[in-house]
């Protein structure tokens, strides 16, 4: 029996603490027939799915917020009963015996533009008696165990809003100029990885997109690199002119008797692997207080899969033992599998150095991060024709057009010095320069 | 039904969670392994002989009432179970699990579902088992690395879940404020 007035489902207080829940399931459609206190969706709160119940018995006449959402507590969630639109009182849908609600359900409203996010509850006063803090700051600045007194306020009349603990917490700063030197916060020496600070708020004209798995993870990771590993890179230029022509001869022989590609990509890892063999802490890897060194090259190469989706660095096993046209197969052959996602776990585990190829969009420089617990990572870049001076048996100079190519070695400087990165780079450049018709 | 909690261990399972996301599960071909679809929070997950799974079904109206203090309480539970073996965790803001640092690598996973306020689920701490199948697995971006642990990996001996089964209990029962009373169930 439907009712004749619609009831408001809203993001249920889940605690004290909880100020958003995000929707991750639900249970009912527009137009299906619910009971009261039959579970409606699904929302989850940090590692906590809770099943919502509705407040009453009806059809479900609207949702309001969809799947993958986050919302803040007090949110319209959806409406049973009534006509779809129709505005009815709210009833909460705190799960079961009503939370004695602390705070206000509205308890901040996303604001149009988030640079004007003062709270404008009328919370009372909390803490130093100097200015408001609503309750939001409180909440932030009680996880964080800072004084909200401590922080400069840029809201009105040097409120200290939402946005200003935040960024205090962060990085000890504030959006605009403090009126006081921020103390340092105790939550910015954690060296956790990037933890997600603030619930997100679409201002005008914005869109919110979660992030996928992968994204995410690539996230933690890129972080947790730059926060391991003291990152230096060191470029060099390599003239590529012998490679271009040995490889325009063999590209048809490669494509015709083995269906495989020599690609720049495949010389470049061939010389790579040569030249590790002679830099062992190159390949190597810091693991507590011992280097670690190897009799192996596990290529590993930075694959981006298709439409922006991510990135993935499979491996190439036992590279040392791999010639040119064994290098080709392995490369094509992962690149192939990561974008058809096909890698069987074994393909993305065990690399001990990696290779980045940014160089298709012609990019001639760039600061790759070490995929840890590596050492370094070679960035390869685009090959392009250039002017350049060269020097004949005669010793007279001249300038010439040369095939060119940038690479950047990025290494974790606490393992390998600049010196050391230098000659690798010297040693890499030559092996490149100076590749025979012999050479495989 | 007063508070229970269930202490055990599962066979070789991929759990999957509401948030699970496609791609996010790659199993090799042949291996030894279930994949069921769960009502918890959280993605994926693995659980296997080895490992100490531990299902708190708890009233929360009892218990605080709030599901952030009760992830909270579940890895204070967790800090006091590892450093009853000497091992010291933590936790990391905005990634709720039981993390050792550092390098951060996990050593516990937290996964609950809410009924009427009454808890299922609960946390998986890794005692002794192989933890390559989290990343090779499961980890859908391939770039983490020793990102998960196991009491025994950090001990350098061999545990038994049976060993770290007193410990976990009386963790509980001294952040939830419980007095145990035992009941062994036949094995599933």
């Amino acid at each position: 029996m439907a009712s004749t007035t619609a009831v408001d489902v809203v993001m249920p207080q889940m605690g004290v603490s909880v100020s958003e829940g995000t929707i991750t399931k639900w249970l009912k459609q527009v137009g299906e027939h619910i009971e009261a206190d039959e579970a409606l969706l699904e929302i989850s709160t940090d590692k906590v799915d809770t099943e919502v119940p509705s407040p009453a018995s009806g059809t479900v006449s609207e949702i309001l917020v969809q799947e993958g959402e986050t919302v803040d507590v007090g949110t319209l969630l959806a409406r049973i009963g009534g006509e779809p639109g129709a505005a009815a009182p709210a009833a909460p849908a705190a799960p079961e015996p009503a939370v004695e609600e602390t705070e206000p359900a509205a308890e901040e409203t996303p604001a149009p533009t988030p640079a004007a996010a003062a709270p404008a509850a009328a919370a009372p006063a909390s803490g130093n008696g100097k200015s408001f803090v609503s309750p939001v700051v409180a909440r932030i600045a009680g996880e964080h165990g800072v004084d909200p007194s401590q922080v400069p306020g840029t809201g009105t009349g040097g409120r200290v809003t939402k946005k200003d603990i935040l960024a205090f917490i962060e990085g000890g700063t504030t959006p605009s100029a403090p009126a006081q030197p921020p103390a340092p916060a105790p939550a910015a020496a954690a060296p956790a990885p990037a933890a997600p600070a603030a619930p997100a708020v679409a201002g005008t004209g914005e869109t919110l997109e979660l992030m996928s798995a992968m994204r995410r993870g690539i996230a933690e990771h890129m972080r947790r690199s730059l926060d391991t590993s003291a990152h230096v890179t060191s470029a060099i230029e390599v003239d590529m002119s012998k490679v271009v022509q040995i490889r325009g001869k063999l590209k048809k022989e490669y494509e015709s008797a083995y269906g495989v590609n020599p690609t720049f990509l495949a010389f470049i890892a061939r010389a790579t692997v040569e030249t590790l063999r002679e830099y062992p802490w190159v390949n190597g890897e810091l693991r507590g207080d011992s280097i670690v060194t190897r009799n192996y090259v596990n290529l590993g190469f930075a694959v981006e899969l298709t439409d922006g989706k991510g990135l993935i660095v499979p491996v190439v096993k036992n590279a040392e033992g791999l010639n040119l046209l064994g290098m080709a197969r392995g490369i094509s052959d992962i690149a192939a599998r990561a974008r058809n996602k096909q890698l069987t776990p074994d393909d993305v585990a065990g690399g001990t150095f990696t290779i980045t190829n940014p160089g298709g969009y012609g990019t001639f420089h760039g600061t790759p991060v070490i995929s840890q617990p590596q050492a370094a990572i070679l960035g390869t870049y685009a090959i392009v024709k250039r002017p350049v001076v060269i020097t004949d048996e005669r010793g007279t100079d001249a300038i010439a057009i040369r095939s060119m190519m940038n690479l950047t070695l990025t290494y974790d400087h606490r393992l390998i010095d600049g010196a050391l990165a230098g000659r690798f780079l010297r040693d890499l450049r030559e092996r490149l320069e100076g590749w025979g018709e012999s050479d495989y | 039904m007063p508070d229970t909690v269930l202490l055990l261990e599962h066979p070789p399972t991929i759990t999957l969670g509401r948030r699970t996301e496609d791609g996010e599960v790659h199993v090799p071909d042949g291996a030894d392994v279930a994949i069921v679809d769960v009502d918890r929070g959280g993605k994926s997950t693995y659980h296997a002989p080895g490992q100490l799974v531990c299902y708190p079904i708890l009233d929360l109206t009892r218990h605080g009432q709030d599901v952030k203090k009760y992830c909270r309480d579940l890895e204070e539970a967790l800090f006091r179970t590892t450093a009853a073996f000497g091992v010291e965790s933590t936790r990391i803001e905005g990634l709720t699990g039981v993390w050792l640092k550092s390098p951060p690598r996990k050593i516990a996973s937290i996964g609950i579902h809410l009924k009427k306020w009454v808890s299922t689920h609960g946390y998986a701490l890794n005692v002794d088992l192989d933890p390559t199948p989290f990343t090779e697995w499961i980890t859908a971006c391939g770039l983490e690395d020793a990102m998960f642990t196991s009491l025994a990996r950090e001990l350098g001996r061999p545990v038994t879940v049976d060993e770290v089964r007193p410990a976990a209990a009386q963790a509980l029962a001294d952040v939830f404020g419980f007095a145990f009373s035992e009941t062994a169930l036949a094995a599933a």
